[in-house]
């Protein structure tokens, strides 16, 4: 199919056109959320902030192999869970996470999910998540 | 009644010299003050514009609605580093700013502004001779940028300047020809038709409607004077970074900013006063300043959205457009207007 | 010679998207020589590809063109498929069908929005990014994220489409195309923009063959090659479009084609969410632990039409869980080598407006 070159018109006559068509865009609404004061919309199966539950958890290291840039280590937590002998957890670096959902996808219990809790920030300096603090909900972390 | 002589009415216990010594000295000090506050307005309303236009909001965190904005960033350029280039041309590398931002203050300066219930007639100098006066002082400007551009020892700011030059000289001949066309009018109904406030009174019916041809050309010169796209060659950020003012920071480029947005207001004002009928209007003649001040804002915006609508014009383009389509439009309008003077009296 | 000026531009200048670097010979105004110079963004993602299993490096590929990263998964899957025996199911089919075109949609507007702040517009680059904001919206209720949605993998797609994303696309369908309309007029009814595109940069069609050009370069010097039409991938056979060319090769040209690509790309959408078939999303083979357990032996190459071009992915394995080689045709790399031919003897203005219409990525580039 070959594409059409717009016809010659009268000069200026198009050009005022875009002019008014610009200036029409006065009238509509901003589409800039405010954010801290007014929150966004955000879709529901957005993900960000992964979660542990250290009871489904068995230890298997999947999460630890499948992540792509090292941001899950095993950790040992003195902890009494039939099902995870070796009382290996994963941590994560929520810095250099980059919430590709591979280790939901290939975690065998669903031990590790991600949510849509987003609000991280913090004044601290590292981003490391221990075991029990993936577990805890997010404003128990910040504290 | 005029602004000057209700100033020289306050202190003219002081006798006459000194009294006229500081009439002139707080007048324009105060008219310094204003213009800068207005230029700061033309951008606090610019930025504001162009976030409605473009769907966002614009400044609205310091202050109310962001007014304070303008302050804040005045602050932050002061406090920048000034960087200077080591091989710069030292003395007009620092000059140009300065000659840029004081032949816009001047122009300022020239122009009649109306008047208003108790002041009076608003003017610093009525000039005999005023629109000769107001358009050698445009000139200025130019030469600021073209300094700026040579000294500071930058090939971008080296490119700039050649083009501002290039587009200086083929918009100000059409420019002062389309002028030439509003003072043949006005020659035929007042005896003093270089002064720009008699030029405005004589004005029963607005130039513009006249002659359109002269607004058309006028207009489109005012926006090549104050520089913005579509004509904004000179300093086009996606091909030559910032054009003659890319080696300046601070406050120097500041004045640039200054200049640059000044230009804009002056030129409205230009426009308007010229074509638009100025500080005429239909009912009382004593709010004059409000009518000039509405036909302005009329201006700006309409000048605010070519600049946000427009692509920008290649230089080449725009030097052929000036000499073979700018100039003989001009050239008819002048002709016209002689018409229209001698033939029907108008 | 000497009288030539030697002028750099980029990798920090307002103009090169991203990190391109120009070094350009002016005389006066007039350029005379230009060489592009890349490698500012080099992530080496073709050697950590080796190194990561096969459904990690989905990652580096959306790490690729980072403007439209579906398309790019879409390519890699296909090669990546084939080598390792896991074809995906129908549905999976469809919807990795609609995400492309929905990306080669977002990947374009940036490109409009980009080039009109080439120009010197400053307004409709907001709206193209209004519009575009509606298809990421699309990409968080899929995948979970806005840009680097990740959201193919190997054997399907990550979830299933849900009622809610049906509807988001159906509405985006019924505004997109008044929107382009809208874009498309604010450029080429102004007499400037026709004055800065028309007749500049011209590429014949033997120069862009030369060079290796595809995608929307190369139809508009007038060559009907698309890779949906010519080895049809995905879904393509199943739904009608048409593929834009036109005979002129200039600047103009360039900027209709990739406006027409829009509004087949909004056609194609709404065919498929109409024939978007039950069934699973996902190949179980590829499932859960056997994630990171897939093995592949000998070579593929696979070819798709990403949004600039044609999008080459060749992989080798050597039956392990990690490719052996994996190499990328990037269409972009080919769309600016070709600047050095169609950039010469123009304005320096002309230069910027002739880069802006190879629509780069550096991601995509430097690899």
């Amino acid at each position: 199919m070959e594409v059409q070159e717009p016809k010659r018109r009268i000069p200026l006559v198009g050009t005022v056109e875009g002019v008014l068509t610009v200036f029409k865009h006065v009238l509509m609404k901003p589409v800039t959320v405010q954010y801290p004061e007014e929150k966004e919309y955000v879709p529901e199966r957005f993900r960000f902030r992964i979660f542990l539950n250290l009871d489904d958890c068995v230890g298997c290291t999947l999460c630890e192999q499948v992540c792509p840039n090292k941001s899950i280590k095993m950790e040992t937590v003195k902890r009494n869970n039939p099902r995870n002998k070796r009382m290996i957890y994963p941590d994560v670096n929520f810095g250099t996470c980059t919430v590709c959902r591979n280790c939901q996808e290939i975690c065998p219990t669903d031990a590790i999910y991600l949510t849509h809790v987003f609000e991280t920030s913090r004044t601290k300096n590292s981003f490391l998540y221990s075991p029990e603090e993936l577990a805890m909900p997010e404003e128990e972390v910040k504290k | 009644m005029s602004l000057l002589s209700f100033t020289y009415g306050i202190f003219k216990v002081l006798g006459y010299d000194l009294a006229t010594f500081v009439t002139f000295l707080i007048d324009s000090i105060v008219f310094l003050l204003v213009a800068s506050v207005a230029v700061a307005g033309t951008i606090y309303f610019f930025r504001k514009y162009m976030a409605r236009v473009q769907l966002r909001i614009g400044p609205n965190r310091v202050g109310k609605f962001g007014t304070l904005q303008l302050i804040a960033d005045a602050f932050k350029l002061f406090g920048k580093e000034s960087i200077l280039p080591r091989l710069r041309d030292d003395l007009p590398y620092k000059v140009a700013p300065v000659l840029v931002f004081i032949g816009l203050l001047v122009a300022f300066s020239i122009l009649p502004y109306g008047s208003l219930y108790y002041i009076g007639d608003i003017f610093i100098s009525n000039s005999g001779v005023g629109i000769i006066l107001l358009f050698a002082v445009l000139a200025i400007m130019p030469i600021g940028e073209l300094l700026a551009g040579i000294s500071s020892h930058n090939k971008y700011s080296l490119i700039g300047a050649l083009r501002a030059v290039a587009k200086d000289i083929s918009f100000e001949v059409p420019m002062m020809l389309s002028v030439l066309a509003i003072v043949v009018m006005a020659s035929a109904r007042t005896t003093n038709s270089l002064n720009i406030s008699s030029v405005v009174t004589s004005e029963l019916l607005p130039y513009g409607i006249l002659e359109p041809l002269g607004l058309f050309v006028f207009f489109i010169s005012m926006i090549a004077r104050a520089s913005y796209t579509p004509f904004d060659m000179g300093e086009s950020e996606s091909e030559l970074v910032s054009g003659y003012s890319t080696e300046y920071t601070g406050m120097r480029f500041g004045l640039f900013y200054l200049g640059m947005f000044g230009t804009i207001l002056l030129g409205s004002f230009i426009v308007s006063l010229f074509y638009l009928g100025g500080y005429n209007g239909p009912y009382s003649s004593d709010i004059g300043l409000i009518y000039l001040l509405i036909k302005a804002v009329i201006v700006v915006v309409i000048s605010f959205t070519v600049w946000l609508a427009m692509p920008r014009i290649r230089i080449d383009k725009f030097v052929n457009f000036g000499w073979k389509y700018l100039l003989p439009i001009s050239v008819i309008n002048l002709v016209l207007a002689g018409f229209l003077t001698i033939y029907l009296g108008w | 010679m000497s009288e030539w000026v030697e002028l750099n531009m980029g990798p920090q200048h307002p103009s090169t998207h991203g990190v391109l670097r120009l070094k350009i010979k002016v005389e006066g105004e007039i350029v005379r020589e230009v060489e592009p110079v890349i490698g500012y963004l080099h992530r080496n993602a073709e050697k950590l590809c080796e190194n990561t299993f096969f459904c990690d490096n989905l990652l580096y590929f959306d790490r690729m063109d980072y403007v439209g990263a579906p398309g790019m998964e879409v390519g890699y899957l296909e090669a990546a498929e084939k080598l390792l025996g896991v074809p995906p199911p129908e549905r999976a089919i469809w919807i990795r069908t609609i995400m492309a075109e929905l990306s080669r949609i977002a990947s374009h507007l940036v490109w409009l929005g980009a080039y009109g702040l080439d120009l010197g517009m400053l307004t409709p680059f907001f709206y193209a990014f209004d519009l575009r904001e509606k298809i990421m919206t699309i990409f968080v209720e899929a995948s979970g994220s806005r840009l680097l949605t990740n959201y193919c993998s190997i054997g399907g797609v990550y979830q299933d489409f849900n009622e809610k994303i049906v509807q988001e696309i159906e509405d985006f369908i019924n505004i997109a195309p008044s929107k382009i309309e809208e874009l498309n007029s604010l450029f080429v009814k102004n007499d400037i923009f026709i004055s800065r595109t028309k007749g500049i940069g011209y590429m014949s069609k033997e120069v862009a063959i030369d060079y290796g050009v595809t995608g929307p370069m190369l139809r508009a010097s007038g060559v009907e090659y698309d890779v949906r039409k010519a080895e049809p991938y995905l879904a393509y056979s199943k739904v009608n479009f048409e593929i834009p060319v036109s005979s002129k090769g200039d600047n103009l040209a360039r900027f209709l084609v990739r406006i027409e690509e829009m509004r087949q790309s909004v056609k194609i959408i709404s065919q498929a969410i109409k024939k978007l078939p039950d069934g699973p999303f996902f190949n179980p083979k590829a499932k859960k632990s056997m994630m990171i357990r897939m093995r592949g032996e000998g070579e593929v190459y696979a070819r798709t039409e990403a949004s600039k071009g044609e999008f080459g992915v060749y992989i080798v394995g050597d039956g392990g869980v990690k490719p052996y080689r994996v190499r990328v045709r990037s269409p972009s790399l080919k769309n600016l080598s070709v600047l050095r031919e169609i950039g010469k003897n123009v304005m320096i203005a002309d230069l910027v407006a002739i880069s802006g219409t190879t629509d780069l990525v550096f991601g995509e580039i430097d690899r």
